[in-house]
């Protein structure tokens, strides 16, 4: 086998690992998604604050559902179906409907509160940031699922207030600070991808 | 000196190739989605997954979405093998 043939085998297998490489990175848009609902987090506490508690929180996760199904079928219109996308949003949509459930099954009883609620919360925070970032190989994530399984301890061994503030942390470096470095992250990828990026002819 | 493998000519060609891999790592894609990874025109983009549905390697749907089959899985993992088993008796000669 000459040389160049050697070559263009070569560049057969570098095309077949670089495109799969493409079809996985695809789906990884993900940092959106922690923003929207670290705001919307900040935004039910603010509600309550302000007196009305019964209707803060529902009203607020309902509208963050919502605008999460909107904005996301809009990138997925852009994006293929994945393995890997679907069991993302198996994760997170299971997670957030039982929460959901569970808050407001709570709160009709009486049962609500502060520290339970962080603790549940941070549990099930928890569980599907460690799940997700298994499953994507992100590392970062897998360190937000360390902040909320902290916060989950921290909040059943304090004070309501102190608990409280747990809460706020937590969703700060969880979903704030953790959603802006996923879309920088993201924002270098898609630049640097477009730089690598050349044409292929039969 | 071993039977050196046959590559697939289906295969062989670097769009082809490119969106069989591609269609490997996602259940289905859109035209508009390969047109861009592959940076191909509509035309020759439209060419080749018409050569991949006739091997009965890509599934061509409605509203233009694509995804790999059974017997394109197996096409390309058959094509990788015997690319590996070529550049091997090429690094050992």
């Amino acid at each position: 086998m000459s040389n160049v043939e050697e070559q263009e085998l070569k560049d057969r297998l570098s095309i077949i690992e670089s495109m799969i490489a493409e079809g996985r990175r695809t789906t990884e848009s993900w940092g959106w998604t922690f923003l929207l609902w670290g705001v919307a987090y900040y935004f039910a506490i603010a509600w309550s604050a302000l007196g009305s508690p019964a209707i803060a929180w529902p009203v607020t996760m309902i509208a963050a559902s919502v605008l999460t199904g909107v904005i996301g079928s809009r990138i997925s219109a852009k994006q293929p179906e994945t393995t890997t996308g679907r069991a993302m949003a198996a994760i997170w949509i299971g997670m957030g409907i039982s929460l959901f459930i569970l808050m407001i099954c709570l709160g009709m009883t009486g049962r609500l509160d502060l520290r339970i609620s962080v603790a549940i919360i941070g549990a099930m925070l928890g569980a599907s940031n460690a799940i997700s970032s298994i499953i994507l190989g992100w590392k970062m994530q897998f360190a937000c699922a360390v902040v909320w399984w902290t916060a989950m301890v921290a909040a059943l061994f304090t004070t309501e207030n102190i608990a409280g503030i747990i809460f706020l942390v937590a969703i700060f470096f969880c979903q704030i600070v953790f959603g802006i470095y996923g879309m920088i992250a993201e924002s270098r990828r898609n630049k640097a991808r477009a730089g690598a990026q050349g044409a292929f002819h039969a | 000196m071993p039977d050196l493998p046959e590559l697939n000519p289906v295969i062989h060609g670097k769009l082809r190739l490119a969106l069989l891999s591609l269609l490997s790592s996602v259940e289905e894609a859109e035209f508009t989605w390969l047109r861009s990874k592959t940076a191909s025109t509509d035309g020759n983009l439209g060419a080749q997954l018409l050569k991949l549905e006739e091997a009965g390697y890509v599934a061509v749907e409605k509203k233009f979405v694509q995804r790999k089959t059974e017997s394109g899985r197996e096409a390309l993992t058959q094509y990788v093998h015997a690319l590996k088993q070529l550049l091997g008796s090429a690094i050992n000669a």
